[in-house]
């Protein structure tokens, strides 16, 4: 994934794209007080500077899907794996909810699901409705106690790579199509042709943390 | 290990095909079998995580939906994902144009406006007579046709007396369809009072276009084609309008066009805008028509405007060139302003250099008293270089042509009733140019000037939290002899009333709907039920039919033959414009390609031409103020702003702002919003008192602590933000929050800067102004 800082405006749409696509449950004032809210990708504001030469970055954070991932090494039931194509998942059926993950993610891109009643939490009629009716994925019904992430919404590549679309032209994750200034571009990296690709051999970019060689496969166009 | 009890029965499913880890220990530990343990681990990296086969496989039943948004004005395409009957996912329509089929963060809240657990489902009458903030109403729930009987046995009642303009209708954001329908309400009933919230929104951003080229309207920019934006306290990625349009474009003009436009943000605080923008230049509050004369001056003292377009287009150049020169030199409006002469002249020299450039406004710097002037100042510099109906300059927006309505049975009653004075003396010499007076509303109500009101509907209006000086509007409504509030929800406005009707969200009701000016070309945007409507909730605009159709005379009359109910009126209105099955399945209508260039019949003054000098207001003040003007009041220029408190007793300027997160129908009872309200200081569920933090340390403050805000009318307390992107004689608040009505996400949260905001109008166009109070802080 590549994020261009030059035409991100920071609204946050990524953010609550995300919760709707993947039922992400939301906080409360008491859960944000203890840093227990859910999200699966969340802008972040950096400030430096003193007034008037004051600057304040606005960084869309989403799961960094590393390749030298620390919360795969850390993971003691192997729950957390990183797939084929590189995504990194969670099993949540594997996950032991140690938070070991938690501690590991330089990105803090890992969150724990301490919701309790999982069925009043989900079936609240606030809530949109419980994705059960879908179906296959994302989450028919999710439970506490265990630590959650972005996915890249691998229920959508997947889906698309059993009809034979394209990916990162037809389906893309749901913070990428919903980005309302097309900062957000998705794609193999691996190919020399596809957009992403395209886009970081034009620009600068960084990758955040470089230093400790996660080898993240989240990109940032600088301005 | 504990086990949801759904992960168990799920296992149990399972086990029958395979046996998974757990089971294996528990196995292992019965039996002390030693199967390969590797075996049944499996190797990693095949996707273990596959979803486990639902318990009962239903086949969902999926369904896209085309409809329009309405969580702002904006009134965006959408396609929302239904499944079984339940709205689970909303995105933009590729189709619109406006935005090109993007949609801002407020449009994916929408799920939580349509599944609001604070939502009513029934009409609600109030048994305890006493009215206040606090005081319990004791709702009984009673049926639609208790209600609409009541109401139009009221209405009646009203006109037999032949006093139907002591009607008094509100409307807050509403579809277009349902404002069609609320306007021709009042028409045919024969009231003059509706009052719509423009009043509280930017109509000094009108009345300055009005001045210049006599459109009272906001302004349309072709932002992709701009190479050059000046913001003067314009938010363009937080509150400007249409908001999709603007976070579209921003991304369009920064990578997407061979050339990066440059964006330089003028505002006393460090807003998202200024945080992505090129440069932030703060400014003193309530100056920034100084300097936008002071840009024009080292424009026209350098030579730098558009010669052609001034000589034929424009009127009134000498004597706007000579007010400029005269007063507004750099050095000069650097003592105003607080910014260095040498700043003023680069800005000014690019923005003329840089073609085609832009400069816009926003409510910061426009809504403050006589802000028609500095709105018309800002204005002005678009036309000094050019930047009019050009690529990348203003544009004039196309109306949609819906079709007509029939004609308006006017009776006698509705005749003698329009003809008396409006409540919010709109067009008076109080103000002359106003097309609305939203505030003025609780003083008039309070004196029963000019006359008392014994009915009052409100539409999804929430004026009591919106406007300045929340006070007056609850004391208003407290005196009101009988209220009717129509929302989906009991928001602050509808605690004073005597009787509720649950209104629809827009995922549930029809409607046609347009964006305000922008895009500059004409889209008609359909809404049609998504979802079936929760409890039993009405669609506005079939309650005024219901109603409509129980009165006697024209009234009735007036709504025969437009189709009778909500659906049959969209297909009416919009039929003649596309086929109406294509515009069930598309969700929108484009009209032609935007022209530019029109030049010979775009401004509508006495000239013809673009006016720097206003003939428009000189014909208006000639009627209203029978003359008494003089000249320098028909040229855009800086007034001194004129504040509400002692400058000595509060030192501070109050800068309430608007973060994008505010959802604009009443409520914020919306999680999603809520937890991440304040981008900037990564918090949400709050009201943050944003300090400089030099200033703060100086009232020897702590960062976190709990402050006192007191103007000269309230005071309130919330948490102080040391920051390091405000002026240092500013306070900035973001409004939105502070809701006392109803809702567990908004009930108690934060608190609302309009409660100490003081009282003042733009009296030009009665815009109500929000930045002009001091304020004093102190620890709490």
């Amino acid at each position: 994934m590549v994020i261009d800082l030059d035409k991100c405006v920071g609204c946050q749409a990524c953010t609550t794209a995300c919760k709707a696509e993947n039922n992400v449950p939301h906080g409360s004032p008491d859960e944000q007080r203890l840093r227990r809210d859910i999200f699966w990708n969340k802008v972040i504001a950096v400030t430096t500077g003193k007034y008037p030469k004051v600057n304040t970055e606005l960084i869309s954070m989403p799961c960094m899907h590393c390749d030298q991932a620390p919360c795969v090494t850390v993971c003691p039931a192997k729950a957390t794996y990183r797939r084929e194509d590189g995504i990194v998942v969670q099993d949540f059926r594997r996950c032991i909810g140690c938070k070991y993950c938690i501690v590991a993610c330089p990105y803090g891109a890992r969150s724990f699901n301490s919701k309790e009643q999982e069925e009043k939490e989900y079936l609240r009629p606030d809530l949109p409705p419980d994705r059960s009716v879908w179906g296959q994925w994302p989450f028919p019904t999710r439970t506490h106690g265990v630590v959650e992430k972005c996915t890249f919404c691998f229920h959508r590549i997947d889906k698309a790579v059993k009809e034979g679309k394209k990916i990162g032209t037809e389906v893309v994750p749901a913070c990428v199509e919903d980005c309302p200034s097309e900062a957000r571009k998705f794609g193999d990296l691996d190919d020399t042709q596809s957009e992403v690709s395209t886009l970081l051999s034009s620009r600068g970019w960084i990758r955040l943390r470089e230093e400790l060689d996660t080898k993240p496969k989240v990109y940032y166009l600088l301005k | 290990m504990k086990k949801s009890g759904r992960s168990r029965s799920r296992e149990k499913d399972q086990k029958k095909l395979t046996i998974d880890r757990r089971t294996f220990l528990r196995l292992s530990a019965l039996t002390g079998a030693a199967v390969g343990a590797s075996k049944i681990l499996s190797p990693l990296d095949t996707p273990a995580a596959q979803p486990l086969p639902p318990k009962n496989p239903i086949v969902p039943e999926e369904n896209w939906m085309v409809t329009s948004c309405l969580n702002c004005q904006a009134r965006c395409a959408i396609r929302v994902r239904v499944v079984n009957g339940k709205a689970v996912k909303i995105t933009g329509n590729p189709l619109s144009k406006v935005s090109d089929g993007k949609i801002c963060p407020r449009g994916h809240i929408g799920l939580q406006v349509l599944y609001d657990p604070g939502r009513i489902n029934t009409p609600l009458k109030r048994t305890n007579n006493e009215k206040g903030n606090g005081i319990d109403p004791q709702w009984v729930s009673i049926t639609w046709d208790q209600a609409l009987g009541e109401i139009t046995n009221r209405l009646n009642k009203l006109r037999e007396k032949g006093e139907p303009n002591k009607l008094l209708l509100f409307y807050g954001l509403n579809t277009i369809s349902s404002q069609d329908m609320i306007s021709r309400f009042a028409e045919a009933f024969g009231t003059p009072n509706l009052i719509s919230g423009d009043g509280l929104d930017s109509e000094t951003e009108k009345s300055g276009n009005w001045m210049a080229d006599g459109h009272y309207a906001h302004t349309a920019y072709d932002l992709d084609h701009t190479n050059y934006v000046l913001a003067f306290g314009a938010d363009m990625v937080e509150s400007s309008k249409p908001l999709s349009r603007f976070l579209r474009k921003w991304g369009k003009i920064r990578r997407e066009k061979p050339n990066r436009t440059k964006i330089v943000v003028i505002n006393p605080r460090y807003s998202v805008t200024a945080a992505k923008a090129d440069e932030w230049v703060p400014v003193r509050p309530g100056t920034e028509g100084a300097l936008a004369m002071a840009v024009a001056h080292v424009i026209m003292s350098e030579g730098l405007f558009n010669k052609t377009f001034i000589k034929d287009w424009t009127v009134g150049f000498n004597s706007y060139k000579e007010l400029a020169l005269s007063q507004y030199s750099p050095k000069e409006v650097s003592k105003i302003t607080g910014i260095q002469p040498e700043t003023i002249q680069r800005i000014a020299r690019e923005f003329a250099q840089t073609q085609p450039a832009l400069a816009l406004r926003g409510q910061e710097s426009i809504n403050w008293p006589e802000g028609s002037f500095t709105s018309y100042a800002i204005f002005c510099l678009n036309a000094l270089v050019g930047s009019i109906d050009v690529p990348g300059g203003v544009l004039y927006q196309e109306s949609v042509k819906y079709n007509e309505m029939p004609r308006l049975v006017e009776d006698e009653i509705a005749k003698k009733g329009k003809a008396k004075p409006i409540l919010d003396f709109r067009g008076t010499d109080r103000f002359p140019a106003a097309k609305v007076v939203t505030n003025q509303i609780p003083e008039s109500l309070l004196e029963n000037v000019p006359y008392p009101i014994e009915i009052a509907i409100g539409f999804n209006s929430n004026f009591n939290m919106l406007s300045p000086g929340t006070d007056r509007w609850d004391k208003a409504l407290k005196r009101l002899p009988y209220y009717v509030h129509i929302s989906p929800f009991v928001s602050e406005m509808a605690l004073y009333a005597d009787l509720i009707l649950p209104s629809t969200t827009f995922l549930e009701e029809w409607g046609y709907d347009h964006s305000p000016p922008g895009s500059g070309f004409a889209e008609v945007k359909i809404k049609q039920p998504a979802v079936v409507p929760r409890g039993s909730a009405r669609s506005v605009m079939d309650i005024v039919f219901q109603t409509a159709k129980r009165l006697n005379g024209g009234v009735a009359e007036s709504f025969a033959n437009m189709g009778d109910h909500a659906e049959g009126f969209v297909r009416f209105r919009t039929e003649t414009l596309v086929p109406w099955k294509e515009f069930l399945k598309k969700g929108v209508g484009a009209g032609k390609d935007y022209e530019y260039r029109k030049y010979h019949r775009i401004f509508q003054t006495p000239s013809k031409k673009f006016e720097f000098s206003s003939g428009n207001l000189k014909h208006l003040l000639a009627k209203t103020k029978k003359g008494k003007e003089e000249g320098l009041d028909y040229l855009p220029h800086y007034n001194e702003a004129k504040f509400l408190g002692d400058k000595g007793k509060y030192p501070f300027i109050l800068l309430p702002y608007q973060p994008l997160m505010v959802i604009e129908n009443g409520s914020q009872n919306y999680p999603w919003a809520q937890e991440i309200f304040l981008p900037m200081d990564g918090v949400g569920w709050e009201t943050l008192v944003e300090i400089n933090s030099e200033t703060a340390k100086s009232l020897k403050l702590m960062d976190g602590q709990g402050v006192w805000v007191e103007s000269p009318f309230q005071k309130i307390k919330a948490k102080v933000k040391f920051s390091e992107g405000v002026h240092p004689d500013v306070v900035a608040l973001p409004s939105g929050q502070g809701h006392t009505s109803y809702g567990k996400w908004q009930q108690g949260i934060g608190v609302n800067p309009n409660e100490i905001i003081g009282v003042d109008y733009d009296t030009l166009s009665g815009q109500a102004a929000f930045f002009n109070t001091r304020v004093k802080v102190y620890k709490a």
